[in-house]
């Protein structure tokens, strides 16, 4: 009897990184991970109760900046936890070596492994925003009826309800939450490639948090390189400039300072830009590493 | 003349020891060949360099010198594993998993889908005898349990090679008897197995050719009958010999240049006599 006949191999198959996504999008959900939105959901109410006592614009305010606050802090702590165990423990439990066994390129593994993830953001982030939604939509209803229980039918009620939908689905919202989920994959993207030689998740997740706080001032480093450029010495300026190369700015990623201005379009689509690219260069820096590890 | 299932030629590996310039040499200077259709047992003692030879056919880790190609592709290419399937030692797996979503993961890793994937693990879960535990996760299944998924996930892709890593490491006799029995019907089926253990008598048994590692090198290889054949002795067994028989053969013995080096009663094997006595029937394959 003769044995099966040679396959014929594809180098590159998206069907290979959506097994790899998937199954890691169904890990992540199998490991609870979404109990935390559980906390974002008793943090939501609680905020409602603090303001209670406030004005509808006031009310607004707080909920949307507590709100996005919230999401930002939630999408970065998941990205860089659910990241950091992802590699570490398919070594430490061997499973890579069944998987590379196959005819999977590492590529494909790794890129696989960070879809996964986004999936997972995505993911979050959507049930997120439909409670906040849920909120705001509450808080809408609720002053509508105040205004109208204040007002006589006329132009004045309805100028009035006007400005109470105005004041609560503002245009920036939703180009604000896109940025949050970039910054998280970007975040994503500095653990995997972190993960790639690192010796311990808990290690790539302390070095991770050190990225993300020095990601947030490094503005201040840069601004302190341009104005003292003549009295800093070599060494500084040399330091400074490494840390502007190779950690992301994630101040960029925060437009919504104020929440009443709009992002401009070209902004938003430069900033996510910026977004797309660390996180292409983070994963090729990180693959290349990959490929060269030892297994 | 046929591309040999695995050739390796002169295969070195090195492994450097962390603030020291010395190296450990796993390997050194291997070299053989396993024909297709072959079942070749590599044998050595714990640290023979086994494990690394088999990580190198599998790409899993580079040569230092050397060259290493399954059915005439380079091993170090992704492209050459599409006809191989790996049996991990203490199988490596996602425990999270169920039996079924695991043949699923696996196959669609070596690009089956849909009604094919589903056929195909359906037809594998069979074959080792765990369709009833196809809804239950990994993380609940005994060692035999997770050997026999290993296996399943290993031929998922009807592959050409088998690579088994210890494929009966702490499984029970019965569980055991039934693995050897699968591959020897993946012998029947023209598949070359490539298989490491340290139970000697299951090597015995399914092995055609050997290879015994020490310390890195290649100490002996070849037709396991070759190798563990007493050159000048021969073996008779009788049936029903009366004391008569026995002492005129002794006799005729005596008035040649032969030797009676032992007269015993054959044994069976433990492995028998144990499914015998705890009641599991010696099964053939297919009659589930």
């Amino acid at each position: 009897m003769t044995a099966p006949a040679a396959t014929p191999h594809k180098s590159f198959s998206l069907a290979r990184v959506y097994a790899i996504g998937s199954n890691t999008l169904l890990e992540l959900v199998r490991l609870k991970v979404f109990y935390f939105l559980l906390l974002f959901a008793l943090l939501g109410i609680g905020v409602s109760f603090f303001t209670s006592k406030m004005t509808f614009q006031e009310q607004s305010q707080v909920l949307k900046h507590a709100a996005l606050g919230m999401m930002s802090i939630f999408t970065w702590l998941l990205a860089v936890l659910a990241t950091a165990m992802l590699l570490p423990k398919d070594i430490e439990e061997r499973t890579l070596y069944t998987i590379l066994a196959k005819p999977v390129p590492r590529l494909e593994y790794l890129l696989g492994k960070l879809t996964g993830v986004l999936a997972l953001l995505a993911i979050a982030l959507v049930v997120m925003v439909a409670m906040f939604t849920l909120v705001l939509y509450a808080q809408q209803q609720s002053a509508l009826a105040a205004v109208a229980s204040q007002l006589a039918p006329g132009p004045d009620l309805e100028a009035a309800r006007q400005q109470v939908r105005a004041d609560t689905f503002t245009a920036n919202l939703v180009p604000g939450i896109a940025l949050i989920y970039v910054k998280a994959a970007v975040c994503a993207a500095v653990t995997l490639l972190l993960s790639t030689f690192a010796s311990s998740a808990i290690f790539t997740i302390i070095v991770s948090v050190m990225v993300f706080i020095i990601g947030h001032v490094q503005p201040i480093a840069r601004e302190y390189l341009m104005i003292t450029e003549k009295g800093a010495s070599e060494l500084a300026r040399f330091f400074l400039g490494l840390v502007a190369l190779l950690i992301p700015d994630m101040r960029a990623f925060t437009l919504l300072d104020d929440l009443a201005v709009a992002i401009p379009f070209e902004l938003f689509m430069q900033t996510a830009g910026l977004g797309v690219l660390y996180v292409t260069v983070y994963f090729l820096v990180g693959y290349l590493v990959f490929a060269g590890k030892e297994l | 003349m046929a591309t040999p299932a695995i050739s390796i030629q002169n295969l070195t590996k090195l492994y450097p020891i962390p603030f020291k310039r010395e190296k450990v040499t796993a390997v050194k200077d291997l070299s053989l060949t396993v024909e297709p259709g072959q079942v070749y047992g590599l044998l050595g003692p714990n640290g023979s360099g086994k494990s690394t030879t088999m990580k190198i056919v599998l790409g899993l880790v580079s040569p230092t010198a050397g060259k290493t190609e399954i059915f005439g592709r380079d091993s170090t290419t992704v492209e050459s594993r599409e006809d191989v399937g790996f049996l991990p030692e203490n199988p490596y797996f996602y425990k999270f998993l169920t039996g079924a979503e695991t043949m699923a993961f696996f196959g669609k890793l070596c690009g089956l889908s849909g009604a094919r994937l589903r056929e195909r693990t359906k037809e594998l879960l069979a074959l080792v005898g765990l369709e009833n535990a196809a809804d239950r996760r990994l993380g609940g299944y005994s060692k035999g349990m997770l050997q026999r998924i290993g296996l399943a996930q290993a031929m998922v892709q009807e592959p050409r090679l088998l690579v088994l890593d210890e494929p009966t490491a702490g499984v029970d006799p019965a569980g055991s008897r039934e693995i050897r029995d699968l591959i020897l019907d993946f012998k029947k089926r023209g598949i070359t197995v490539l298989l490491c253990s340290h139970l000697l008598g299951q090597v015995q048994e399914i092995c055609d050719r050997i290879g015994i590692l020490h310390q890195g090198v290649l100490v002996r290889e070849g037709r396991l009958g070759d190798l563990i054949s007493i050159e000048n002795q021969t073996e008779l067994i009788l049936e029903n010999a009366t004391p008569e028989l026995l002492a005129e053969i002794q006799a005729a013995v005596g008035r040649s240049n032969g030797r009676v080096v032992e007269q015993r009663q054959p044994q069976t094997t433990l492995e028998r006599y144990f499914l015998e006595v705890t009641g599991s029937p010696e099964r053939v394959i297919g009659d589930r």
